[in-house]
């Protein structure tokens, strides 16, 4: 009975970022900072140890003036469910510390600050740079503290972080159903601090197995990819676009891989 | 009984069997533990009970709805307010960082006077009363000694309660110097009220457009309302709506455009002019509107005919005869086309002609007050105050010509002339502004070429800054009276970039004042009583909330309650009555009969290239801006959240870089990252490089909005401010800079 | 250098109690001792053991907590009788699900804005804490490291369980007990339980990760993901 229950309530939270719409403006990365209370330094230029959970990414199709185009890509945790939604993410499967784990009721890839030792072999192991390390223990300047978020654990210096696809505004939306006598969420009562700042609307986040999700049927569009889909980790972030070289640009393909597959075939 | 060795062993191994079998060990492996995750320098952020307040964003002219989450009395987070009418729900990473301007250590905490040497950033704290009466006493000084008219204000703003309470008080005082900084608004109100007649401001019905053609406005950059801009951008793309974006460089806008256009820059009027050329020579135009409610049509399809043919703009524009003539047919054969113009966010007023010429487009289809179209709109009429009574010194300083010139016989047209009052507090023998006030600016930083603003900062012996925080122009004061931050204070903020709807907004205390503070209102309230007579006799309001909430009335209310108010009976005339101008009309000359070009119409008049400083031989390049939403350059910098968003091929820790196409660098033999001194007639900086295929052979492009003097080590000191190295191009006849770049050479460092 | 000679000795057996073990050290040091500490070898352990067991069941309990006492002491069973829904009149779920915790004293003051008994504690808090409108800087027995989320809503609400499961039975107490703070965490030993070997006769005695993994294995079949307790 109980079993059934928590059968019926499995959800697979996951995001459709129209990359048509983002205008690489940057509000997500911010809202998200805001939220998450993601620490700041007074140089963040070295983009290797800026931590930002979702980081829009510039691509350009290369080509020579005029004919250059950008497309901006913003990338939160992929929250990957691995080869048949096993939960084998690249990062759980190699934490040492069970500090990362794979939640099937949610499909939410979990970071737990206190769990974790900073072995970083999770940082490796994601495909997605995803993933980022506290070098340094956090500092807010004198009064700047007061803006901290009560949701969300201020973390520490030696353990990594990422996105958690605002987890904690789910446990409030839950909180909210329970008092009012519900199990289930509306689409819009949990939506990720990004999602809701994206001024453009080019976020869209849901269950990907809910009929009733925009989700759902995004997904499924012909303009739809994923990131490194080869690698089989199986992400929830779908992107769409209209253009080819952006869709071809979410993988890797080496020069001469069509030559390279021509010839083992 | 010996403790021998034995024995001693046999009590350790009693011990640790002991130990081990007590609790001692375990525990305290996970007490320690418990400890080592619960560093005492890591913040636990205090939990309580969640509220939102309803408020308005003013870290730009954008004004959108915000609402901000507080936990008991702390404010967390800022979001935007959902069903708002400029921003429905979205919200830029600039009003997301908004609160770390707030609690941020930079704050001004209480009064401050200067001690060291102007810019020095020495000061003194003293008493809001001190400051107060230092103030009422230089003001009563110079206006017992008649010169009253030497006293000047700077404001971002002209509209609300709070500017219009300094221009109050300025009148009753005396002195017609009430100034607010430049921006592309100064050029659209001239050309509406030289084309349509009367004071209106333009507004832009973007999201009913289905043909944008862009003339170099930053669309998604921060152009207008940005984050209203990126929602009409997301309709434009579910309505499939075509953009084209004429610009020298691949912006975020260009780039998310359908066709980008590179032009050579400057020469976006004589594009336009194109364009009309075709739309007229092919008929395309919208007869009822040309031929019924223009006054001057054929006027100027004679001049358009007769000089600006496809070919000639080809050659001015460097973009190709097909292009135009494909670009003209789409723009006319759109349902609801919109040409706009107002280059990058809009911070520079840009040339009339260009505007003049965009808005010329708009008016050949018709597009004029309907919807999906540029519309004429007038300001929130709400403010009914009593009329100033003015005293004998306060009249005769009325009369005095404004340092500026903005509206004397040279520039009738002007309202607000910010870069020539630069010039004659420089040029004067004895600076004809002996005290200045400036609220919602930083001129020393946003005004091109600021070297000399800063020396006309220096000749003006009494400064004042209602500033927060120590910015370029707060450091160059005599006294700082902070004002609240936006979020611990009440505040009306008439909503105008760009809008096509009525709105007044509400800012409100959604916090306490976080340090010794007042409201800029109070000051203003305060002074007045100070000073007494008939200045005090205008101010009959106890305080600002007071005045605010009589003037407000019947709306207070809602705004209090939504943190804006619509006007439900918005609209804007239609055709018939829709023109104040001489003729009653529209005018497609009006810019041109200002000009001169009454009788006899020239191209010139309509088109005369805006000439940049420095000789092609010494300075080969072309030095142009760009902007973008990642870094904020009005009067406000970059928050620590903004700035870290700024990518490592923008700013890499202090290094600025220039955008360069490869080909252009080839010529230089320079590659990516490498150093270079970028030299202009006006200044030199030290510069990374970075290629970019998507900018135009022979242009380097710099962004706005970095080399800050402050107000934290988050902003300060990283990269280098465009406008050091830019100068002021006067537009002859009507005043305004309008600046697009500058000429420069490159050497690798 | 005497090692080796130890080493000879103690091979030989301690077959009876050694009736010389008073005498004097000078004569026989070596010999005394191997002979000697054959006895009391097992006393020196017992003697340890005991020591050990003593420090670490009896003193390492009373130096690890310190005492603490409340800033005032609260009669939870008065309240209750006084209020209508129980634990919830004061402790009650906001609109949007959370939980408030302990009241704050806005919450007091709609009683207590003046003083209404005798007791000399609601005295002292009427006039050190109302009067001066400062916050009661109550000591938090139930209080949990910040990386923990408790969903108050979901085991009071969705589950409908009694608040006495985790909290016993403090809303019939007529005093507040010592707070014991933990000096190593900071948190109050209720955490851990009173008893330092971590045995629990009730379900209120401990409030560890492993209290709660146990019940919602037993409950809900799964010990729950990371994210469900830890933010």
């Amino acid at each position: 009975m109980k079993k059934e229950h928590k059968h019926e309530n499995t959800k697979k939270f996951g995001m459709v970022i129209d990359l048509d719409k983002c205008t690489g403006c940057g509000a997500c990365m911010v809202a998200c900072m805001a939220e998450n209370n993601v620490p700041f330094k007074k140089d963040e230029s070295d983009k290797l140890d800026s931590i930002t959970w979702i980081c829009v990414y510039k691509l350009t199709n290369g080509k020579s003036f005029p004919d250059t185009e950008i497309c901006y890509l913003p990338r939160p945790c992929m929250h990957c469910s691995g080869i048949g939604e096993h939960g084998h993410s690249p990062c759980v499967s190699v934490c040492p510390a069970t500090a990362t784990d794979y939640d099937h009721t949610t499909g939410i890839v979990s970071q737990i600050y206190t769990r974790c030792f900073g072995c970083r072999y999770c940082m490796a192991a994601c495909p997605y740079h995803a993933r980022y390390f506290n070098w340094w223990d956090p500092v807010w300047p004198e009064g700047m503290e007061k803006s901290l978020n009560p949701d969300v654990s201020p973390r520490m210096r030696g353990v990594v972080e990422k996105c958690s696809f605002c987890f904690h505004r789910y446990q409030a939306a839950m909180d909210k159903a329970y008092t009012e006598g519900r199990r289930e969420l509306e689409e819009d009562e949990y939506q990720t601090a990004c999602t809701q700042a994206c001024p453009a609307g080019a976020i869209t986040f849901g269950d990907l197995d809910n009929p009733d999700h925009k989700v759902y049927e995004l997904k499924k569009s012909p303009n739809a990819f994923r990131l490194l889909e080869r690698l089989k980790t199986n992400p929830k972030v779908y992107y769409l676009s209209s253009r080819d070289w952006v869709r071809k640009a979410g993988d890797n393909y080496l020069e001469a891989e069509s030559k390279v597959k021509k010839k083992i075939v | 009984m010996k403790l021998n060795r034995r024995n001693f062993l046999s009590l350790g191994v009693g011990v640790v069997a002991g130990t081990t079998l007590s609790p001692l060990p375990w525990k305290l492996m996970d007490d320690v533990s418990i400890w080592t995750q619960n560093w005492p320098w890591t913040p636990v952020p205090p939990d309580g009970e969640v509220t939102y307040e309803k408020s308005v964003c003013t870290l730009c002219p954008g004004g959108c709805g915000i609402t901000v989450r507080k936990i008991d009395d702390r404010a967390v987070k800022i979001e935007g307010i959902e069903g708002h009418p400029v921003n429905d729900g979205g919200v830029c990473l600039l009003g997301l960082s908004g609160l770390q301007l707030l609690y941020g250590p930079t704050r001004i905490k209480s009064p401050l006077k200067r001690v060291g040497e102007r810019g020095e950033g020495k000061w003194q704290t003293i008493s809001w009363n001190q400051a107060l009466t230092e103030v009422a006493v230089k003001l009563g000084e110079l206006r017992s000694n008649d010169r009253s008219h030497t006293v000047a204000c700077i404001s971002g703003s002209d509209q609300g309660t709070v500017p219009g309470l300094l221009n109050r008080f300025l009148t009753a005082y005396g002195s017609p110097n009430y100034i607010r900084t430049p921006s592309i608004h100064d050029s659209y109100e001239i050309a509406l009220s030289l084309m349509h007649g009367g004071q209106s401001s333009a507004g832009f019905d973007v999201e009913n457009a289905d043909f944008v053609l862009s003339f170099g406005s930053g669309i998604i950059d921060g152009w207008m309302s940005p984050v209203r801009m990126i929602k009409a951008n997301s309709i434009w793309k579910n309505e499939k709506s075509k953009v084209v974006q004429i610009e020298p460089r691949l912006s975020n806008t260009a780039a998310k455009s359908d066709t980008w256009v590179p032009i050579k820059p400057g020469t976006d009027a004589a594009l336009a002019l194109g364009l009309a050329h075709v739309i007229i020579k092919e008929s395309l135009y919208n007869k009822d509107f040309v031929e019924k409610y223009a006054f001057d049509f054929n006027a100027f399809k004679t001049i358009v005919l007769e000089s600006f043919g496809p070919d000639d703009v080809a050659k001015i524009t460097g973009v190709d005869k097909k292009t135009i003539l494909s670009l003209a047919k789409q723009f006319a054969g759109a349902s609801k086309p919109l040409a706009i113009c107002g280059r990058g966010q809009g911070k520079t007023p840009g040339s009339i002609d260009e505007v003049a010429a965009v808005h010329a487009l708009n008016a050949l289809v018709g597009n004029i007050n309907k919807p999906g179209g540029v519309w004429a709109v007038s300001q929130p009429d709400y403010i009914k105050w009593p009329e100033v009574q003015m005293d004998a010194v306060a009249s005769s300083g009325m009369k005095r010509e404004r340092v500026d010139g903005a509206g004397s016989e040279k520039f009738p047209n002007a309202n607000y002339l910010l870069n020539r009052w630069v010039g004659a507090v420089n040029s004067s023998k004895e600076s004809p502004v002996q005290a200045l006030f400036i609220t919602d600016a930083n001129p020393c930083y946003t005004l091109s070429d600021t070297s000399v603003v800063k020396k006309a900062f220096d000749r003006i012996p009494f400064v004042v800054s209602f500033s927060s925080n120590i910015n370029e122009t707060a450091l160059n004061a005599d006294l700082i009276l902070p004002s609240h931050a936006s979020l611990e204070r009440y505040e009306d903020v008439p909503l105008s970039a760009g809008l096509t709807k009525s709105v007044i907004a509400l800012s409100k205390p959604v916090v306490k004042p976080q340090f010794n503070t007042k409201h800029v209102g109070d000051v203003i309230i305060e002074i007045a009583k100070k000073l007494g007579g008939s200045i005090e006799e205008a101010f009959p309001w106890d305080d600002y909330e007071t005045c605010l909430k009589a003037t407000l009335g019947d709306k207070w209310d809602a705004l209090v309650e939504n943190g804006y108010w619509s006007d439900p009976d918005f609209g804007v005339p239609p055709w018939e009555g829709a023109f104040a101008t001489g003729s009653m009309k529209f005018e497609f000359l009006g810019v041109v009969r200002a000009r001169g070009g009454e009788k006899d119409v020239q191209a010139k008049h309509l088109f005369t290239p805006v000439t940049i400083e420095g000789n092609e031989k010494s300075y080969p390049l072309t030095l142009i801006p760009y902007d973008s939403l990642r870094l904020a350059n009005g009067s406000i910098g970059d928050p620590p959240f903004a700035i870290k968003t700024v990518e490592d091929t923008v700013l890499k820790h202090k290094d600025v870089f220039i955008e360069m196409n490869p080909e252009t660098a080839e010529a230089y033999d320079i590659s990516e990252g490498d150093y270079a001194v970028l030299n202009t007639p006006k200044g030199k900086a030290r510069v990374k490089i970075h290629l970019f295929d998507g900018i135009m052979p022979g242009l380097v492009a710099m962004p706005t909005g970095l080399g800050h003097t402050g107000p934290d080590e988050y902003l300060a000191g990283k990269g280098i401010n465009f406008n050091e190295l830019i100068g002021p191009v006067e537009d002859a006849d009507f005043g305004l800079d309008v600046v697009w770049g500058i000429r420069a050479n490159l050497t690798k460092a | 250098m005497t090692t080796l000679d130890d080493k000879a000795k103690e091979v030989s057996p301690d077959v009876v109690g050694d009736t010389n073990q008073t005498s004097s050290p000078d004569n026989c040091n070596c010999e005394n001792k191997g002979k000697d500490s054959g006895g009391f070898i097992l006393l020196f352990f017992i003697i340890g053991l005991a020591a050990a067991l003593v420090a670490g069941w009896i003193i390492f309990p009373k130096l690890l907590y310190s005492q603490k006492k409340q800033p005032i002491d609260f009669n939870h069973a008065l309240h209750n009788e006084l209020v209508e829904e129980g634990c919830e009149s004061c402790h009650f779920f906001r609109e949007d699900g959370s939980f408030s915790g302990v009241p704050k004293l806005a919450q007091c003051i709609e009683c207590h804005e003046e003083v209404q008994g005798e007791d000399p504690e609601e005295e002292k808090f009427v006039e050190t804490y109302v009067a001066n409108e400062n916050e009661v800087p109550w000591l938090v027995y139930s209080r949990q490291p910040d990386c923990v989320f408790f969903s108050h809503a979901a085991h009071v609400k969705a589950a409908e369980m009694d608040c006495t499961v985790c909290h016993g039975h403090i809303g019939e107490s007529t005093h507040l007990k010592t707070y014991e703070e933990n000096r190593i965490s900071g948190y109050s030993r209720d955490i851990w339980g009173k008893n330092i070997a971590g045995f629990k006769k009730n379900t209120w005695d401990r409030m560890k990760m492993d209290d709660c993994a146990k019940c919602h294995q037993k409950e809900t079949g799964s010990k729950g993901a990371c994210f469900q307790c830890h933010k």
